[in-house]
């Protein structure tokens, strides 16, 4: 199985440990992966200040374009905010001829052109529909038994397509942590949004909405948080400290990327497999005792 | 006929395991005499079937009593022909599933329960169709030729019957011709409003009759019957017909009383039916100049929904405003149109057609209203808007529409009085009092009937006439008369043509069915009718006041005359007789009476009260089925007798039931009042009625009035079966057992 | 009290991508029952619609609530009209920076340094990102903010998840420029 992985900007830096993840999980797998060359960022959710939407469809349009000239396979982002932008590009350029036509006459200056031809997934899409829950059972060495997980979605993942999981209620992550063996957790706020790209700017009001998130998930009993977009995974993460301080709470819970404990139930090296060592909340303090029940310390 | 009886005890879904059967076939044969009696485990199925069929073609049984699931299921399983007299005990919802297995008192009441059925079945007689003397008509009189007239004609005329439309107007059309465009289905655009296509083929079927210019004068006999006096163009023609499709419509609300709103006050405040005239006659210009507006403002909800004016909502102006919206753009594109609604009710798909009209730039506001005024020669309004929360203003309005609402053709301009009887309170100087809504003296003339309860259709409220908006529409208080468009409810041009076609087929079936002696809706196909025996009249007028549906005439000395056609089968006439003179051939006082009789009455010492319910046959009778269905379980001491309406119950049956030492009895029956759920629209209210006079003969046994009460219940409430019984249960038991046990 | 001026909304019209969707909204609320920071707006968004369709469009583009999208696509799912929500508040929110109306400044500048490093390289550098963010306001109150978020930066640097390269343009960033140049001037037509 071959794709296009298109890691975006956030997967080489604040998310290294997303991308580092999951490129050891996915060939072990069978999934082989491309990169699509000269590739751009998508725009992702705060370019609005500066650039019409034309403009971001463009941008997308112009990944497409070079997918589809460089094989057109399917195009992976593991990132919510490429997903969303890729995908929103290539569901309005497949149903509005009329703006497939203007975009093209862009893409034209750069001697391009976007057909429609190529498909573009989120790797839960991928993991779940093309590789399967029976193949990730087969290939869980050490399975994650009684791990109490709160498998966030957030937003840009199933929102507004629900191209392959609910809109409203969504489970598929949820079907993969249990193939790992884990047990993920009922909790309402899965679905609320973290604050995604205005985070920084305004801090102040998106630390209630993590804090919210996270409150509820440790209410529900999880222990660890798993997220598969790397957005999500640092608003949840970086700033639990600052929320404890501003709130006076007591927040501590790990936030890792689905790939990270699919890299430890696969049986992966801790560090050289799963990248455990770069979350900035340690979760080999959650992990390694389950792990230990099973007999397995390493 | 001579009867020749078989009981045939089903022993399958649990009452083989609940009851024993060999002493019920011991009671049937030493208590009724019947020798053939046999049980199957599995009755319903072809061998069960065959078993009893070899009975009817070997041993000549005619007269069927099935004991074993409820008579609502397997109908078709168990019917043996016209000829055969079918009565069905429910031994499985009643007993078996209700009931504790294997119990003495569970016993007893399966017992009972045959010994009811077996009782019924032998003074049960096979019904006779009623056939009249005087020859039917099949024809179709639609009174009004309106969208609602026209189309019921033509459906009726399509389906092969013929159909005769009066319009008082010298023109059909009705509404149609003010109108422009219609809005329809697909909600997509204005239509035509094809008035004219239609005209021409009402015009050339030759199956439809039209009087134009014409009122009918009077209206006589039955469904079936009628005979029709037509007034036109001062000679009266007289038409035969079996139906009556009424469809009057509608008249704009009087907008003279929307002074408030500026109409009268200023110029440009017009309605929205003066608006679609000016539409249609050339174009919309501002009364004051003749200006073709600029800006123009729509208020919904004019005098509607208010309950200073029509309380109801008209459910049309909403489309309407819509679509005069799209007429103003069309005659200029650079108007702007406002709407101030209080809600948008576009129902269903013409949802579309509000977003169309959003999408071409017309303003919604919801608010309502605080301020109308003129200002150099153009109006503007304050208002208290919703979605803002602030006052707003508008400015340099051209025209102002009110969208005012649909009243019924039938409801009259002021309440017309009638002579107040002896002693009413609010009777006026003169001794006259307000004629009631649903009287059939209340409506504005259009069929004048002669009818001993009113020349037009008993109307519920606000001048629309009665029927069950949901379960059973277009029927009115009068059999074989149907109400279809705007007469029956507000509705939009597409709703009319469905109503028009719901009726049409009504009146179809109402004609069939009156030609086989077969009762209409909801007893359909029933061929029973109420017999009299004139003889023992009293003359006391009960019948010919209390049928809902006015069937009953009287002679010049108070004598009933019943019209076996009108009649509905409800027996509302036989449980007002106090004389006990009316009956059916499989229905009558002494048949429930008997059953009540044969009923097991133990010793007080055996402290096992007995409990009598009459059930409404429809609604309350398949609740207590549903509640069996549940495996709810209730006293094993109440005995079921289903009425076909609560309307027939005799008082005699409860002061036989009390003096033969039933403990208590129970009317389970429709919800009445506004509201009304009962198929018989007053059989419920009747039998609360009758209730409320039962103190008396009470009091003559020296009886508690607890003993007798009356609860409503829906289709839905089979949850509150158990509930209810047990609540009557305690009060029996604090009220402590009947003393006439044992007398 | 509120005036209606059906002429001030042209511009927003044109301005503002999927704003004629405006007309459809029925009001429901829907939108801002759905919207994550819903608690912090001054006027919820079927508001900001109701408030566009009176013409009163200062009120609107002074509204902080324009920039207060986290993107999350909730108004748009539920919108029963199919309003794009979402799209016509960051319509809103660019045409608002372009009137020099900016209600949230730091929304609004990380905003526009995050689209000129794409202007600029094609892709996005997290690390030049903030630093330019922080040092909007020039360099006094540019070490102040990087110092506030110092404790922030030292964690993601130890954990490996800063990059110490600085991002290079892609290889058609002057292809990219020409397009979007182009697309600027499509979306203005």
């Amino acid at each position: 199985m071959k794709y296009f992985l298109y890691w975006g900007c956030s997967l080489e830096a604040s998310g290294a440990n997303y991308l580092k993840s999951l490129k050891p999980v996915c060939e072990l797998l069978g999934m082989e992966f491309e990169e699509i060359d000269d590739w751009n960022c998508c725009g992702a959710s705060v370019s609005y200040a500066g650039a019409r939407d034309l403009s971001i469809r463009v941008l997308n349009a112009r990944n497409l374009a070079l997918a589809e000239m460089q094989g057109g396979y399917d195009i992976i982002a593991p990132c919510s905010s490429c997903y969303i932008q890729l995908i929103r590009t290539n569901h309005e350029l497949r149903e509005d001829e009329k703006l497939k036509e203007k975009v093209n006459s862009i893409l034209r200056e750069a001697g391009l052109t976007y057909n429609g031809t190529v498909n573009v997934r989120h790797i839960v899409d991928v993991l779940y529909n093309d590789v399967g829950i029976d193949r990730i059972k087969q290939k869980v060495t050490r399975p994650l038994s009684g791990l109490k997980v709160a498998g966030y979605v957030g937003c840009q993942s199933v929102r507004p397509y629900g191209e392959y999981d609910s809109k409203e209620r969504p489970r598929v992550q949820d079907e993969i942590l249990k193939a790992l063996g884990a047990e993920p957790v009922k909790f309402p706020k899965k679905m609320q949004c973290c604050g995604s790209g205005i985070f920084l700017p305004e801090m102040e009001l998106c630390m209630g909405l993590v804090k919210d998130i996270l409150e509820d998930a440790i209410a529900h009993e999880a222990k660890i948080v798993s997220t598969v977009c790397p957005m999500c995974a640092m608003n949840l993460e970086l700033y639990q400290g600052r929320i404890n301080q501003l709130y006076n709470t007591n927040i501590q819970i790990p936030i890792v990327y689905l790939t990270q404990l699919m890299a430890v139930a696969f049986g992966l090296d801790l560090k050289e497999g799963a990248f455990l060592h770069m979350n900035y909340i340690p979760p080999e303090y959650v992990i390694k005792p389950i792990l230990m029940q099973g007999g397995d310390s390493k | 006929m001579e009867k020749k009886m078989g009981v045939y005890i089903c022993t399958g879904c649990g009452i083989g395991d609940a009851i024993d059967i060999e002493p019920i076939k011991d009671l049937v044969d030493e208590e009724f005499n019947i020798s053939i009696c046999k049980e199957h485990p599995f009755l319903c199925s072809p061998e069960g079937v065959e078993l009893i069929k070899q009975d009817i073609d070997n041993e000549g049984v005619n007269t069927i009593i099935i004991c074993a699931c409820s008579p609502r299921v397997n109908q078709d399983v168990f019917f043996f022909g016209p000829d055969k007299i079918v009565e069905r005990v429910n031994l499985r919802e009643h007993v078996a599933w209700s009931q504790e297995p294997k119990d003495e008192d569970t016993q007893m009441l399966a017992e009972d329960y045959v010994r009811m059925g077996c009782s019924k079945a032998k003074d049960m007689e096979l019904p006779e169709p009623f056939k009249a003397e005087q020859e039917y008509s099949k024809d179709i009189l639609v009174v009004g030729g309106g969208l609602a007239g026209m189309t019921a004609a033509l459906e009726v005329a399509k389906a092969g019957y013929k159909a005769i439309i009066v319009e008082k107007e010298d023109s059909l059309g009705g509404f149609l011709k003010k109108m422009k465009k219609r809005v329809a289905p697909p909600y997509e655009d204005l239509y035509d409003t094809g008035l004219e296509e239609l005209v021409k083929q009402v015009n050339d079927n030759p199956n439809i009759k039209v009087y134009t210019s014409a009122v009918v004068e009077k209206t006589s006999g039955a469904p079936g019957l009628f005979s029709v006096q037509i007034k036109t163009n001062g000679s009266v023609a007289e038409e035969k017909v079996g139906a009556i499709i009424q469809a009057t419509g509608w008249v704009p609300y009087d907008p003279k009383r929307l002074e408030s709103l500026g109409y009268g006050k200023f110029k440009d405040v017009i309605t929205n039916v003066e608006l679609e005239q000016m539409a249609s006659n050339g174009g919309i210009k501002r009364p004051s100049d003749g200006q073709s507006p600029k800006n123009v403002l729509f208020i919904q909800c004019a005098g509607q929904r208010d309950s200073e004016h029509l309380p109801y909502c008209s459910s049309v102006c909403c489309l309407v405003t819509l679509k005069q919206a799209a007429y103003i753009k069309e005659q200029d594109p650079e108007a702007v149109c406002y709407v101030l609604f209080k809600d948008m009710r576009t129902v269903g798909q013409a949802e579309e057609f509000y977003k169309k009209s959003q999408l071409a730039g017309n303003i919604f506001i919801r608010g309502t209203i605080t301020q109308i005024g003129e200002e150099g020669g153009k109006l503007f309004i304050e208002a208290e808007d919703e979605f803002l929360g602030e006052k707003i203003r508008l400015e340099e309005l051209d025209l102002v529409v009110l969208a005012t609402g649909m009243v019924p053709s039938s409801q009259p301009e002021e309440t017309p009085k009638m002579k107040a009887p002896e002693g009413a309170e609010d009777a006026d100087e003169e001794g006259m009092i307000e004629v009631p809504p649903d009287s059939g003296f209340y409506a504005k003339p259009a069929l004048n009937l002669e009818y001993r309860q009113g020349p037009e259709l008993p109307t519920l409220r606000y001048g629309f006439p009665d029927s069950h908006f949901i379960c059973f529409p277009y029927e009115t208080r009068r059999t074989g008369i149907y109400t279809a468009g705007c007469i029956r409810r507000p509705m939009e041009t597409a709703r009319v043509i469905d109503d028009a076609t719901g009726a049409a087929m009504k009146a179809i079936q109402c004609v069939e069915m009156t030609e086989k002696g077969m009762a209409v809706h909801p007893r359909s196909g029933d061929l029973s009718y109420p017999e009299v025996n004139l003889q023992r009249c009293t003359q006391c007028k009960r019948c010919t006041e209390e049928c809902p549906f006015g069937a009953i005439n009287e002679d010049e000395k108070a004598n009933p005359l019943f019209n076996p056609t009108r009649c509905r089968r409800c027996g509302t006439c036989m449980g007002a007789c106090p004389e006990r003179v009316i009956s059916f051939k499989n229905y009558s006082v002494v048949m429930i009476g008997n059953m009540i009789n044969v009923i097991n009455v133990p010793e007080e010492e055996e402290e096992k009260p007995r409990i009598l319910v009459f059930v409404c046959e429809n609604d309350a009778y398949p609740a207590i089925d549903m509640a069996g269905i549940k495996r709810y379980k209730w006293s094993p001491y109440v005995r079921f007798i289903p009425l076909r309406c609560l309307g027939s119950l005799n008082l005699v049956w409860i002061a036989d039931a009390l003096s033969r030492g039933i403990d208590g009895i129970l009317l389970l029956g429709c919800r009445h009042g506004d509201d009304y759920q009962c198929h018989f629209i007053k059989g419920s209210e009747l039998a609360t009625v009758r209730l409320s006079k039962i103190s008396e003969t009470l009091e003559r046994l020296a009886l508690e009035s607890e003993r007798v009460r009356f609860e409503e219940v829906g289709i839905s409430d089979y949850w509150r079966i158990p509930q209810i019984i047990e609540d009557f249960m305690n009060t029996i038991e604090e009220v402590g057992p009947n003393p006439y046990k044992g007398f | 009290m509120i005036s209606w001026n059906n002429n001030a909304l042209r511009d927003v019209l044109k301005e503002v991508d999927y704003a004629e969707e405006i007309y459809k909204c029925i009001q429901c609320g829907m939108c801002a029952g759905s919207c994550p920071l819903r608690h912090h707006m001054d006027y919820p968004p079927r508001k900001i619609f109701a408030l566009l369709r009176t013409g009163n469009i200062d009120l609107v583009l002074n509204s902080k609530s324009i920039f207060l999208c986290t993107s999350c696509y909730s108004c748009i799912v539920r919108c029963p009209r199919g309003i794009h929500v979402m799209d016509i508040m960051h319509g809103l929110a660019h045409y608002a920076i372009k009137m020099g109306k900016i209600s949230r400044k730091n929304t609004a500048t990380f905003g526009q340094e995050f689209w000129k490093q794409i202007y600029k390289r094609g892709r996005v550098d997290e690390k030049d990102l903030s630093r330019r963010y922080f040092f909007s306001d020039g360099i006094v109150q540019g070490i102040k903010n990087a110092l506030s978020m110092a404790d922030m930066g030292i964690i993601m640097l130890l954990h490996g998840r800063m990059k110490l390269l600085p991002e290079k343009p892609i290889k058609g960033i002057k292809q990219l420029r020409i397009m979007l140049d182009k697309a600027e001037q499509e979306s203005r037509r």
